[in-house]
């Protein structure tokens, strides 16, 4: 299961769904959730999670090759699902990372299912939501300002690492690319609330919430909503971060995360 | 052949100039310089030349659904349409249409529908339209993913709503209704269903296999049409579809006049107006997921034909960069003396075999007395030399108390000088 240099997605069934997932790693188990416009693929941060943890990174439904978003109606079928996920991985309860789209679905299971979550963390997570701050809409912003929003250095664009690989065909890319979006409209659409604050007293895992100061795309009023939210909930900002402290911060990232879990 | 009224509501009076760079009309529209007493002027204009139309011979009255745009200030065309229902006699009254996906519950669709019907005296055509992005997506917040199964859902609501003669119990995904029973009912059983596209391949299999009246409905013209329309024609026509020409609709801007100089003088800033004003934000033209990944793949397969049309073309167009003649050349427009513009709509209709054409006779910030002209120069001195066209085919896309008053007051003629246009 460990180490294989190439890409290691797999397919495999999880109750009425196809999966494709990124496993690797051995320790205690870590389910890593990925942001709204997809799955990481090949990333140096979960190669460095998988150094400690048995890390079991799923695509969403809808994203990529996994199936199963037309059955989707609630954002509760999204936490079952990943329920039903973590029973068949049989590990017992699980440590918890979700990334914005991620972070929304991450939260949602630690609420319904607290007896399967150890500890959990939310980065950047969505979710809630103030009309007097209304944060940015990620699917109207062009490249430019999408770029701006995401970086604290945009010049880190080109280190983001992404489960569709063959960068020359770019017609798939683009298929690829609006299938994502076009799953994650379905909870980020048109404002990115499922009723996620009536829900986050439900959360019993000790909870870190983290954020880049340098976020264009969830503002630090709505991250430190989610973690006032939950009992007991960290609240860590990571400088010289955007939207991807885990990709433009990896060490800072990794140190605050392995330290919450160990 | 078949010749329906229409106008774009569109607000005359933005400022020269209008849109500044960066400006839109969508969306975030800057309401500030709408003024709510010209729209009411604007309003009761629009009514007045329809109702001029209705009396001239056009086979429907065509209204639409646009929102947060001072390009069509029509956000609910059941409204203008009932404006008209109980003031004309011959036309359809065509909706085309109501975003169905917009309506929640949608047998409001099914009640509304079926008064206009009842109050037309058996004239309604049903347009369901899936609305633009910015419509439905934007303005009314649906998920672009979730649009077609709302518009699905609804529609099968609507046509059942009309149907049954029971109440009966409907537990959609979106509309969950323990009774339905609609009061009124539609003088039609039902109405017909007309369902305009974009390109998309589901909506050809629906129009196909519900044999509704596909509409091709954009402002660009034959040479940018031609490539999706013959695309619909050739997968009809595999999939054994019905190849009758009513079942196809087309939308033309026409600018008629006594002679082609005069049409250039009193229509050009009108045409450049009117697209001008129809200034999208581009990030909003296209959210992930209003496009289903099988219409994306058809893109490269099924609709690769090539448009004569180029992006420079589109951009200068819509920014009014055209000359007059341009536009006209490019498709965009269909204008001149009335025998030029017989001419060239009998090439354009066999060309891309269509038998309902929704003629858009006001456009931009045209005066009223301009557009009363085109319609009754359209009304006496071209749709009745047109109407042998298709005359073959049957028409199972427009109501039949419509086709009976409209053919008694505007029967067909014989083209008067066939052979000295064709030698032009």
């Amino acid at each position: 299961m460990t180490g294989a240099a190439e890409t290691t997605m797999r397919m495999s069934r999880v109750g009425a769904f196809d999966v494709r997932s990124w496993d690797r790693g051995s320790g205690p188990p870590l389910l890593y959730l990925h942001g709204f416009e997809q799955h990481p693929g090949e990333a140096p941060y979960l190669a460095r999670l998988a150094e400690r943890h048995s890390v079991k990174a799923p695509e969403h439904p809808g994203f990529g090759a996994s199936t199963g978003i037309e059955d989707i109606q609630h954002i509760l079928d999204v936490a079952l699902h990943y329920r039903e996920m973590v029973e068949a991985w049989g590990q017992g309860p699980v440590d918890v990372v979700g990334h914005a789209l991620g972070g929304m679905f991450a939260a949602e299971f630690a609420a319904v299912s607290p007896h399967l979550v150890r500890r959990l963390v939310l980065v950047s997570p969505y979710g809630v939501w103030r009309d007097d701050e209304p944060a940015a809409d990620p699917f109207v912003l062009p490249p430019a300002a999408m770029d701006a929003a995401k970086w604290h250095d945009a010049a880190w664009a080109k280190r983001e690492t992404s489960a569709f690989t063959d960068v020359e065909d770019k017609a798939e890319l683009a298929i690829f690319r609006t299938k994502n979006l076009s799953a994650a409209t379905k909870f980020l659409w048109p404002i990115p609330d499922r009723g996620l604050n009536r829900r986050l007293r439900h959360i019993k895992a000790p909870t870190l919430v983290i954020r880049g100061e340098s976020d264009g795309l969830v503002p630090l009023s709505y991250a430190r909503d989610v973690a006032a939210g939950i009992a007991g909930a960290r609240f860590e900002a990571i400088p010289a971060a955007g939207h991807l402290p885990m990709v433009e911060t990896e060490q800072a990232f990794i140190d605050l995360v392995e330290d919450f879990l160990r | 052949m078949k010749f329906h009224w229409f106008a774009e509501v569109t607000y005359p009076g933005m400022p020269k100039g209008f849109p500044a760079p960066g400006q839109v009309n969508w969306i975030k529209t800057d309401t500030t310089l709408i003024d709510p007493r010209a729209t009411g002027e604007l309003y009761r204009m629009f009514i007045r030349l329809m109702q001029g139309a209705d009396k001239v011979g056009f086979d429907g009255l065509a209204v639409n659904e646009h929102h947060q745009t001072g390009f069509a200030m029509t956000p609910s065309p059941n409204l203008l349409a009932a404006s008209l229902a109980g003031t004309t006699e011959n036309a359809a009254i065509l909706v085309i249409g109501d975003s169905l996906a917009l309506y929640n519950p949608a047998h409001r669709v099914a009640e509304e529908l079926a008064y206009l019907d009842c109050l037309s005296d058996g004239r309604l055509i049903a347009g369901f339209v899936f609305g633009t992005p910015m419509d439905s997506t934007f303005a009314y917040g649906n998920p672009p993913v979730e649009v077609r199964e709302r518009f699905h859902e609804a529609r099968k609501l609507i046509l059942r709503a009309w149907a049954e003669p029971e109440p009966f119990a409907f537990n959609g995904r979106f509309n969950k209704l323990r009774y339905v029973n609609i009061v009124p009912r539609p003088i039609q059983t039902p109405p017909p269903v007309w369902v305009p596209g974009s390109g998309s391949v589901e909506t050809w299999d629906l129009v196909i296999d519900e044999a509704y009246c596909y509409g091709h409905l954009s402002f660009s013209g034959l040479q940018s049409a031609k490539p999706l329309v013959d695309a619909f024609w050739n997968y009809c026509e595999q999939r054994g579809g019905d190849m009758n020409p009513h079942r196809m609709a087309f939308t033309q801007i026409i600018c008629c006049a006594e002679t082609d100089a005069e049409a250039e003088a009193q229509y050009y800033e009108a045409v450049r107006c009117f697209h001008r004003s129809n200034a999208v934000d581009p990030n909003f033209a296209a959210p992930p997921g209003y496009s289903t990944e099988r219409s994306m793949r058809a893109q490269g397969t099924l609709m690769a034909g090539r448009s004569k049309l180029t992006p420079e073309d589109r951009l200068r167009a819509s920014r009014g960069e055209m000359s007059f003649w341009e536009y006209d050349e490019k498709g965009y427009i269909v204008a001149g003396t009335p025998a030029r513009v017989r001419q060239r709509l009998r090439e354009l209709a066999t060309d891309l075999r269509i038998g309902q054409l929704i003629a858009c006779l006001h456009m931009g910030d045209l005066s009223e007395a301009v557009a009363a002209q085109n319609t009754r120069l359209m009304g006496e001195q071209v749709i009745p030399y047109l109407r042998d066209l298709w005359a073959e085919y049957p028409d199972h896309w427009t109501p039949q108390v419509s086709q009976q008053r409209v053919a008694a007051i505007s029967p067909g003629r014989p083209e008067p000088a066939r052979a000295a246009e064709s030698a032009e």
